[in-house]
């Protein structure tokens, strides 16, 4: 066909590209089921790459890619992970269909239960989500023939990660492989690994000799891209009859799809780790059953494991208040890790770093005007309307691991900062223009800040977990106040020095343990009995995020990150029919949340210091995403209890409302 | 096979040749080469694509190419003389109204077609307004807060 350049299949890449590389969990067995770059013999789910045309235009791919005809036996399909070990195996190798395994057990779990008065048990089910930035995937890929180097562009959240997973998957060194990642549309946690196609691309760039485009559409963002969440889970609570929580039992099963993306493993080890949340609980066991099925893989999405535990344990606490008769709010007051108990070492093994859970709360509560709207529940009820209140506590995991910065300070006493740490809408170039300018006493204007090129920065590990300000903007004080020593030795100002000496230099590498945001969010809601349309009356945000930098950007990652959380309590969920076809694969089926359904949201911040880092900074990307589930799906429960409904799974859409109701004769 | 159009892109006429079945998105993009016009799903709900055909805000992903002939368009290229910041633009600026800015043009050609229709609006007529866009960074506030902003300031800009 004129103009189509090549049609490459998985046999085409055989010795040329293997499959991107599995990830690993601590303590945890991780199988060796890498998502190939194009299939070989067998397709593991609706969207797997199978072929890729190369043709001088999109119009004309799309032409050939019509007439490339494959031949597909119907494989049974196993899409709950529930009873994904009894099914037929998606990988010979991987026994049970179990691609993550991980166990915890700490105290004596055994012991709190038996010695219980009271054990609370609930089932629950988190469907899987869309990450869906405005801006889709895509890939620029040229191989300069002579140097052997193959420059890949790529809507990415840093270029390290891409680095290193395309490095794996063409067995290509690092210092033959650049990536460059410029402008990005939006991320979410969805462009931390590149998709195979990237990799697809890259190779067939250098099969070909040919500079390649791809650009994907939104349908193939739908059925190819990694989606969120997708976890049930089976947990228990021990209590004693004053409310102390005594133990926690859970089984987690996540729905990890057909392979494992890099980072496929990480969000149900983190909801693991997470599930004590903010309370002292002295025994827990968790499991975690990664299991295979017949869908595009998992991967993080804004929040990334952390609003499946908070909407968990949060629920916990809600149906265990009820039981014991107490109130949420008593119940969870009675059972935080109080501030002086930082830093505290949670039963699964983490260590919060810092944080004032109660203040949290307490702030959350003033700012929705608790009193008022349990009045306003009475009375609403009083005329047999459905209002509730729900409170989600939430804790998240962020920074970790290293970061660094490179500083050059002008004669002129500009600064040009590059950092590894890069930006896909949080507004890098501000803040840490901004930190830069604190430091050393200049004009936030005269700074420079460059990012997202792996040949021309320097080393970094990537924006993810709300890890920039605390890792890469910790890496840029530590670099600042080399030059600053360097100065005040020579017994001038840094200016001066820079002036005298022709420019300065400098550059610092950061690593830390994990730092721990936390908060506390309050939903008000009311449920109408006559269409089961759930209205959110009210939305407090209070995240403890460590010192705000900038409180502008700080609220816009706070509103943000809410709005996404309200639209998986309202609309979002990724529907497979009994095949395993992803049947919302647009935006129409698949809504995201508009300008004309928000409710009034207000948003504050407390600020307890991590102490391990120079700003004393957490993480503030994702609390919103993960507290408001947890919050809304506890109002949703209250506002329901009176029609002797117990639990509720999320979406809380207006036709599973209104079965509900009508089931409860309501 | 192409057919020869004419379109005035931002003020100035342009003419180049497309395939029946080219988007108006794909010519504004690829063939006129303003890419401040992004597309975000091809299926006219995300409005990211939004242009002004005549003066009135379309999905360009819905159109065809030749659709446009002989018609005036704006793009977030003509919003602003050169150098520059339109009003809207800069009361997203400084509201921060934009994250990944990947949608932005798409609001900003919505909005100012409704400012010019509706100059004085209240916050819900906005929230309506703007429900044709999708934003997946801002949650939405601050950018009905950037139109509050715009709005009060075009209508000085008229009275003055």
């Amino acid at each position: 066909m004129p103009g189509v350049a090549a049609v490459l299949t998985g046999a085409d890449l055989e010795g040329r590209a293997r499959p991107l590389p599995t990830g690993s969990v601590e303590d945890g067995v991780v199988a060796d089921a890498g998502h190939p770059v194009l299939a070989r013999g067998k397709v593991r789910y609706a969207g797997e790459p199978v072929a890729i045309v190369v043709a001088r235009s999109r119009a004309l791919a799309e032409d050939a890619a019509e007439l490339v005809e494959v031949e597909y036996d119907p494989l049974e399909p196993v899409l709950d992970p529930r009873t994904a070990g009894g099914a037929p195996l998606l990988h010979d190798h991987v026994p049970g269909n179990v691609l993550v395994s991980w166990a915890r057990t700490s105290g004596d779990v055994e012991g709190a239960f038996s010695r219980a008065d009271r054990v609370v048990a609930q089932s629950f089910h988190i469907p899987r989500l869309v990450a869906a930035p405005i801006e889709a995937r895509g890939a620029i890929a040229r191989h300069e023939v002579r140097e052997d180097v193959l420059t890949v562009w790529c809507s990415a959240q840093d270029p390290h990660r891409p680095l290193a997973q395309l490095g794996a998957a063409l067995d290509r060194d690092p210092d033959r492989l650049r990536v460059v990642v410029p402008d990005v549309g939006g991320a979410f946690g969805s462009k931390g690994a590149v998709g195979v196609e990237v990799a697809a691309v890259a190779a067939a760039a250098v099969e070909l000799g040919l500079p390649l485009r791809w650009t994907e559409d939104r349908a193939e963002n739908f059925l190819s891209a990694y989606q969120g969440r997708g976890l049930d889970a089976d947990v228990e609570l021990a209590l004693a009859v004053d409310g102390r929580i005594l133990g926690l039992r859970a089984v987690l099963y996540a729905d990890l799809g057909g392979y494992l993306y890099p980072t496929t493993a990480v969000a149900p080890h983190t909801t693991a780790m997470l599930l004590t949340g903010a309370y002292a609980i002295p025994a827990a066991a968790v499991q975690v059953i990664g299991a295979a099925t017949t869908k595009v893989p998992t991967g993080p999405y804004r929040g990334a494991g952390r609003p499946e535990a908070a909407f968990l344990v949060e629920r916990m606490v809600d149906l265990a208040a009820r039981d014991l008769g107490l109130e949420p709010v008593e119940l969870r007051r009675r059972n935080f890790v109080p501030p002086e108990a930082f830093p505290y070492e949670t039963p699964m093994g983490w260590t919060y770093d810092s944080g004032d859970f109660e203040r949290c709360l307490d702030t959350a509560l003033e700012l929705v005007g608790l009193d008022r709207w349990r009045a306003e529940r009475e009375r609403a009820r009083a005329e047999g309307r459905l209002v509730g209140i729900g409170i989600g506590m939430y804790i998240e995991r962020a920074g970790g691991l290293w970061e660094s910065a490179e500083a050059r300070l002008e004669p002129d006493g500009r600064l040009l900062v590059r950092t590894g740490s890069s930006p896909h809408g949080q507004g890098h170039e501000t803040t840490f223009a901004q930190i830069a300018a604190e430091e050393l006493g200049i004009d936030p204007a005269a700074v420079e800040v460059r990012w997202g090129d792996s040949l021309a920065g320097p080393a970094g590990v990537g924006t993810f977990a709300s890890r920039s300000v605390a890792m890469g903007g910790s890496a840029l004080v530590v670099a600042l106040r080399e030059l600053k020593e360097r100065a005040a030795g020579a017994g001038v100002g840094v200016l001066e020095l820079a002036a005298s000496e022709g420019g300065l230099e400098v550059s610092a590498r950061f690593g830390s343990g994990l730092v721990f945001a936390s908060g506390a969010y309050v939903a008000v809601v009311e449920v109408r009995r006559a269409t089961g349309r759930l209205e959110v009356l009210h939305l407090a945000a209070v995240d403890d995020s460590g010192r705000i930098v900038n409180p502008l950007l700080a609220e816009g990652q706070v509103l943000g990150a809410t709005v996404q959380g309200l639209g998986q309590c309202l609309v979002e969920e990724a529907v497979h029919d009994e095949e395993g076809q992803l049947t919302t694969a647009n935006f129409a089926d698949y809504s995201l949340l508009t300008a004309a359904e928000l409710p009034p949201i207000e948003s504050r911040f407390v600020e307890t210091l991590s102490p391990l880092n120079p700003l004393g900074a957490k993480g503030i990307g994702e609390g919103g995403a993960i507290a408001t589930p947890a919050a809304v799906a506890n109002a949703v429960a209250d506002a329901l209890a009176p029609i002797g409904v117990r639990h509720v799974d999320p979406p809380f859409t207006e036709p599973k409302l209104w079965r509900l109701l009508r089931e409860a004769g309501a | 096979m192409t057919s020869r159009i004419a379109v005035e892109l931002n003020g100035r006429l342009y003419e180049g040749d497309v395939e029946p079945r080219t988007l108006l998105s794909d010519f504004i993009r690829h063939g006129a080469g303003l890419t401040g016009t992004h597309v975000g799903c091809e299926h006219g709900v995300c409005g990211a694509c939004t242009v002004q055909l005549e003066g009135e805000p379309v999905r360009s992903c819905l159109m065809l190419a030749v659709q446009a002939d002989g018609r005036s368009l704006r793009t977030v290229e003509g919003l602003a003389p050169a150098g520059g910041l339109h009003p809207i633009q800069a009361a997203f600026q400084e509201r921060h109204a934009l994250q990944c800015g990947f949608c932005t043009p798409g609001f900003l050609l919505s909005i100012e077609a409704f400012l010019r229709e509706r100059p004085d609006p209240g916050a819900a007529e906005i929230r309506e307004a703007l429900a044709g866009n999708l934003c997946r960074c801002t949650g939405y506030r601050a950018i009905v807060e950037a139109v509050e902003l715009a709005a009060e300031r075009l209508r000085a800009g008229r009275g003055a």
